[in-house]
């Protein structure tokens, strides 16, 4: 399966600032024939490099309204994490109304379905002995621990992503009781979550068949949401799952969220440090689901929203059927399983040509970092030629060698 | 059999703020190899433990990391005393002579060479008054 990116590159006035390449955690971005390329191979969609952006040269979009027209009954699943960033109930109740008004037949919360999969989590983790479980609802630590920390994969949580739960269970209630092609959307608080639906990227192996860009459907949110409502129940626990400061608190849970905080976790447990803790509940943006960086405004205030959102009773959580919450080694690598003597040749090889370059990863070649570049030139894509500072160092020599002469 | 890579590293006694720092190095630099998931793991929690005896327990001395073409990874812990005075007792789990400090910073269990032995495939270790030298290796080829 090919990897992709859900983030663009638009900006035609780029200024090759290298903010970005420099950002990226995994090394995905580099400047290639003077445009920044993305690495799909490589990008695990942490959205840094659109924070970091200051001229909005990256950006992330989901499918466009106008699929709801390729189906015949349409549903938009809305997270406890968006319903969490609103103060009252009736504000949210407005927000449901304003999706449906996108054109949607039916605006289901799922709250209660990511209060289901946080309860099992905890469950689970309750029933493991001798091992700790790291929650799998964030697909940009996921695809983390997939390609930089293998070592913790059998750590995972063997569960899908609630949305997908959800989807899952909608078709099954609408199966043959509505006629014509059903199309489930969600709506996503964060970039990663793009990715993780049929369209806009092609990832068929999901239930979710259209992911919306929360941050593409805002202005027509702000223009309807006082004009009806519709009412919605939401879940406690669903709502608490969406904010590490809400997760219920027990001694052997560690929560953690932000891109420094989750690495530092996950270094630990790679040398076992963390055996004390049964749970890891880890969200890649700060603030949890309810920081997602396709929200607006302010996500510190989101845990102060669950009391208000929750008097006059809350929403039950639901029975959900254990095969639908499950999913059998989801993340187990793809990557070929390459001959450890042809892999040490290889960093062999790139280890004597990181001896010749400069060794200060400037970025100043395109590539974040002197390492990536020796892998580059060994794999034969570059030359030493194109590293800046071998290169001015030769221009500097071979002056000074005339002006002796 | 040649070495791929060969490097070494101080490690000095009561050196708490730097601890963990070889071990680090090293388990990135095994991830850059391209060793797999439990190879790796298993050289990352020995390398961690007998680096954190070094500074606990050690005079000071040095961690030595040799990977051969074949895909051998052997550490070497070298240090200059004060040895252990019981091996058998230091390999049963549970037994420990941390001092408060190191238990208050959370270490000294009593379960660091128990670990280390579990976790690696060889293991060799000599122990005297002018110093001990533990000796793991993993094997990572195929």
């Amino acid at each position: 399966m090919v990897k992709k990116t859900v983030i663009e590159y638009t900006l035609d006035e780029c200024v090759k600032c290298l903010k970005c390449v420099r950002v990226c955690p995994t090394s995905a971005l580099s400047i290639v024939d003077n445009r920044i390329n993305i690495d799909g191979e490589r990008c695990i969609n942490c959205m840094r490099c659109v924070k970091t952006c200051h001229n909005k040269g990256l950006q992330a979009h989901g499918s466009p309204l106008s699929a709801i027209q390729d189906y015949d009954y349409t549903v938009c699943m809305v997270p406890a994490a968006i319903s969490l960033r609103f103060p009252t109930r009736e504000e949210v109740e407005g927000v449901f109304y304003s999706i449906k008004k996108l054109g949607f037949d039916e605006v289901v919360d799922i709250s209660g379905i990511d209060g289901a999969m946080m309860d099992e989590t905890f469950r689970i983790a309750d029933e493991m002995v001798t091992t700790s479980i790291i929650t799998a609802f964030c697909p940009v630590i996921n695809r983390l621990i997939e390609d930089s920390y293998p070592m913790l994969l059998p750590h995972l949580a063997p569960l899908k992503y609630p949305h997908e739960t959800a989807a899952k269970m909608i078709r099954a209630r609408l199966s043959g009781k509505v006629k014509g092609k059903v199309g489930i959307f969600n709506l996503c608080e964060c970039g990663a979550l793009l990715s993780i639906a049929k369209y806009p990227f092609e990832n068929m192996q999901y239930e979710t068949d259209h992911a919306i860009a929360m941050t593409d459907v805002i202005p027509m949110i702000q223009r309807d949401r006082h004009e009806g409502r519709i009412p919605v129940n939401l879940c406690e626990e669903g709502l608490r799952s969406s904010n590490p400061a809400l997760i219920p608190y027990t001694p052997e849970c560690l929560r953690a969220d932000g891109f420094d905080k989750v690495t530092d976790v996950l270094d630990m447990a790679e040398f076992d440090l963390l055996k004390s803790f049964n749970l890891m509940y880890l969200f890649m943006c700060f603030n949890g689901c309810a920081g997602g960086n396709l929200l607006f405004g302010n996500s510190y205030i989101s845990r102060n929203n669950l009391d208000a959102l929750c008097e006059d009773g809350p929403g039950t959580v639901p029975e959900v059927p254990f095969d639908y919450m499950y999913t059998e080694h989801m993340l187990l690598p793809e990557k070929e399983q390459q001959n450890v003597v042809e892999k040490l040749n290889f960093f062999k090889k790139v280890n004597e040509t990181l001896e010749q370059l400069a060794g200060l990863d400037c970025s100043a070649c395109g590539l974040k970092t002197c390492r990536i570049m020796a892998e580059e030139i060994v794999r034969g894509n570059r030359t030493l030629g194109d590293c800046r500072i071998l290169s001015a160092r030769k221009d500097k020599d071979t002056e000074t060698g005339k002006d002796e002469a | 059999m040649a070495a791929i890579l060969h490097e070494e590293y101080p490690v000095a006694s009561d050196d708490y703020a730097g601890a963990g720092k070889v071990s680090s190095r090293i388990k990135e630099l095994l991830k850059q190899m391209g060793f797999g998931p439990d190879v790796s793991r298993r050289a990352a929690i020995a390398c961690y433990e007998a680096e954190i005896n070094l500074i606990i327990h050690s005079d000071g001395g040095k961690v030595i990391l040799e990977v051969s073409d074949e895909g051998v990874i052997s550490l070497a812990f070298r240090d200059v005393g004060p040895g252990i005075p019981d091996l058998e007792k230091a390999m049963t789990p549970g037994f420990s002579t941390a001092d408060e400090e190191a238990r208050n910073l959370g270490f000294g269990a009593g379960m660091g060479l128990p670990n280390i032995k579990r976790v690696s495939d060889t293991f060799d270790i000599e122990t005297s008054p002018d110093g001990t030298n533990l000796t793991l290796t993993f094997r990572g080829g195929i």
